[in-house]
């Protein structure tokens, strides 16, 4: 297998990453009922990651491997209102194919993206569902921990 | 087949109660009185088991363990009927028993247990180890199954054996190893497209690869279509299925997508176990597949094509799981041989090479001269089949290092035969006494 390699993502990668977000998507629906997919996902998914490649705070990054891309990172950057450090980059989306993944590939794709980030933020964050615990696992091995906590509940309560 | 199959039914529902239930327990200790018992059982046994607390290994000498192994199912996908529970699963387990007991001399004790959490099945399954000399796992759904074997085999010191599985994937093996001596193709070359990603061909795959298949050239099929490493399912399975998503991963190295079509162009062999044809494989299908093309249509009662639309289609060697057809592929060739030549030497384990050479042996059991298109596969009619097939097993585990008793071909033959034959003629002989009532006429 070819070696894997990562730049900035550009315009003409969209078609390919609303596919890998979609499939991003999907597999955190996986873990947790409350995450059911909206049907125009994939309407929704390509303006978010174009308004996301076109702007200055926020990061897209890729994988590729044989010129195609297999994987991909966006993170945003954000002032944190309350507390120092005061620049963050906040990791949002992450995705790799299975065929790339146990290969050390997601540490490279998130080593590089940190590599960008570091020059605007000074604490790097991570956003993931708690019940994926592929995405847990994968953090808290780079010595990532939990600091805030987003609870759920539908509004009516189902007995 | 079809008023064959009503008749079948018919009968076994009127005779159930009749016999009610398929076997017994019968002492093989003289019993002439009750002081007898004062050796089989106290004061004399226990010094018994005061040997077997010494050196624990006695228990396969000194108890009825030694061939003793246990049928156990939650009765989730019983043959075709699906999830019937335990209780319906029970004249199954029954009559695979009395199998293992005919073809192979086995004691077989059919356990139905009411636990459909797999956690809760392997506890179980694990306390019964010292009770048995085997297990043999039946009838369980997928992919649970598959965890399930694969946790018992490692954490057990006995074989543990599913035979939806493994049975399965090794007559498929045996089948495929002559099929392709008479089209004079080899194994690590051939294009082999599997239709049904279930217990049995998930195991078929596994296995080929270690008997020299290129798992590149294998593609396999399930209800979505051709299983490749890009599909969008693949988080899904990796989740739900691991050992289907692992194969997604090595099998199909060029990515070929679509479905049951797609997949057999330019394919060499088909092997299909997926649902009941005829007509879920068409002939123009077959028509693409390359020259000399193999295919084991095995969906029972009817295969997904019928082997004279296949021949027609360019097929030159069908195979099914019907014994009306030509090349029966049979699990019932494999498990009572498997499980003879395992318990004869007291095997801890049952490896995949143990598996492969059971194959082997069947494949070979067929000589040269006889090998035709339409006999790749030894019938179950010529018992002797089942002693080779033993004594092989049973060697190859020596070899490994994984029986406590090791013997080699010749004795472990020896032994084979001795054990079958005393229970055909214990059978025989209570058929003549009538202790075995005669089959009711209907």
């Amino acid at each position: 297998m070819t070696a894997v390699t990562f730049r900035k993502a550009t315009l003409n990668d969209l078609d390919r990453l609303v596919d890998l977000l979609i499939r991003q998507k999907r597999l955190n629906e996986e873990f947790d009922p409350l995450l059911r997919l909206r049907e125009d996902i994939a309407e929704i998914g390509r303006k978010y990651l174009e308004e996301a490649i076109k702007s200055e705070n926020s990061l897209v990054v890729v994988a590729e491997a044989d010129g195609r891309v297999v994987g991909f990172l966006k993170a945003d950057i954000k002032e944190r209102l309350f507390y120092y450090p005061k620049t963050e980059g906040n990791i949002v989306e992450l995705y790799l194919l299975p065929e790339y993944r146990r290969k050390g590939n997601g540490v490279k794709l998130l080593e590089y993206a940190v590599n960008i980030l570091k020059e605007r933020a000074e604490i790097i964050t991570a956003e993931f569902p708690s019940l994926n615990e592929i995405a847990t696992r994968f953090y808290t091995n780079l010595n990532f921990r939990a600091i805030i906590s987003t609870y759920a509940r539908e509004t009516i309560i189902k007995k | 087949m079809g008023v064959e199959l009503e008749k079948s039914g018919k009968d076994a529902v009127r005779v159930a109660p009749y016999y009610a239930g398929k076997y017994e327990i019968v002492p093989k200790i003289p019993i002439k009185s009750l002081r007898d018992f004062a050796v089989w059982y106290t004061p004399g046994v226990a010094s018994v088991s005061k040997a077997i607390v010494e050196s624990p290994k006695l228990s396969f000498e000194y108890t009825s363990r030694w061939n003793t192994i246990a049928v156990v199912t939650d009765g989730t996908r019983v043959l075709g009927l699906g999830d019937i529970g335990p209780e319906a699963a029970m004249p199954v387990m029954e009559g695979k028993a009395v199998i293992f007991k005919y073809l192979g001399g086995v004691d077989a004790i059919p356990i139905c247990l009411n636990a459909r959490e797999p956690e809760k099945f392997i506890e179980i399954v694990k306390s019964l180890e010292p009770s048995f000399g085997g297990i043999n796992l039946e009838d369980i759904e997928s992919p649970k199954c598959f965890r399930i074997l694969d946790t018992l085999r490692e954490s057990m010191q006995i074989p543990v054996w599913h035979d939806d599985q493994l049975g399965t994937a090794s007559a498929t093996l045996a089948g495929l190893i002559n099929a392709l001596k008479i089209v004079g193709k080899k194994m690590g070359d051939v294009r082999i497209t599997l239709l049904g990603a279930g217990a049995s061909n998930v195991a078929t795959a596994r296995i080929l690869e270690k008997a020299g298949a290129d798992p590149g050239k294998l593609i396999l099929v399930d209800s979505r279509g051709i299983l490749h490493a890009e599909r969008d399912d693949m988080d899904e399975l990796m989740l739900k299925n691991p050992w289907k998503y692992e194969l997604a991963l090595k099998t199909n190295r060029e990515r070929i997508t679509g479905g049951i079509a797609e997949a057999l162009e330019g394919a060499d062999v088909l092997i299909a176990a997926s649902k009941p044809g005829p007509g879920v494989v068409k002939k123009e299908w077959i028509r693409k597949m390359n020259s000399d093309a193999i295919v084991f249509a095995l969906a029972n009662p009817v295969p997904e094509i019928w082997p004279w639309d296949a021949r027609e289609a360019g097929a030159r060697i069908v195979a099914t799981g019907r014994s009306d057809f030509p090349n029966q592929v049979n699990n019932s060739l494999i498990f009572p041989s498997v499980f003879r030549g395992a318990l004869d030497v007291k095997a801890t384990t049952i490896t995949d090479e143990m598996m492969i050479r059971a194959s082997q042996a069947l494949a070979e059991y067929v000589p040269e001269h006889k090998l035709s298109e339409d006999y790749i596969i030894p019938t179950m009619d010529d018992w002797r089949v089942y002693i080779h097939v033993a004594a092989s097993v049973a060697e190859q585990a020596s070899k490994q290092g994984m029986a406590r008793t090791p013997l080699d071909y010749d004795e472990a033959y020896v032994k084979a035969v001795r054990i079958i034959a005393r229970a055909r003629s214990i059978l025989e002989r209570l058929m003549e006494d009538k202790f075995i009532k005669p089959f009711p006429e209907g």
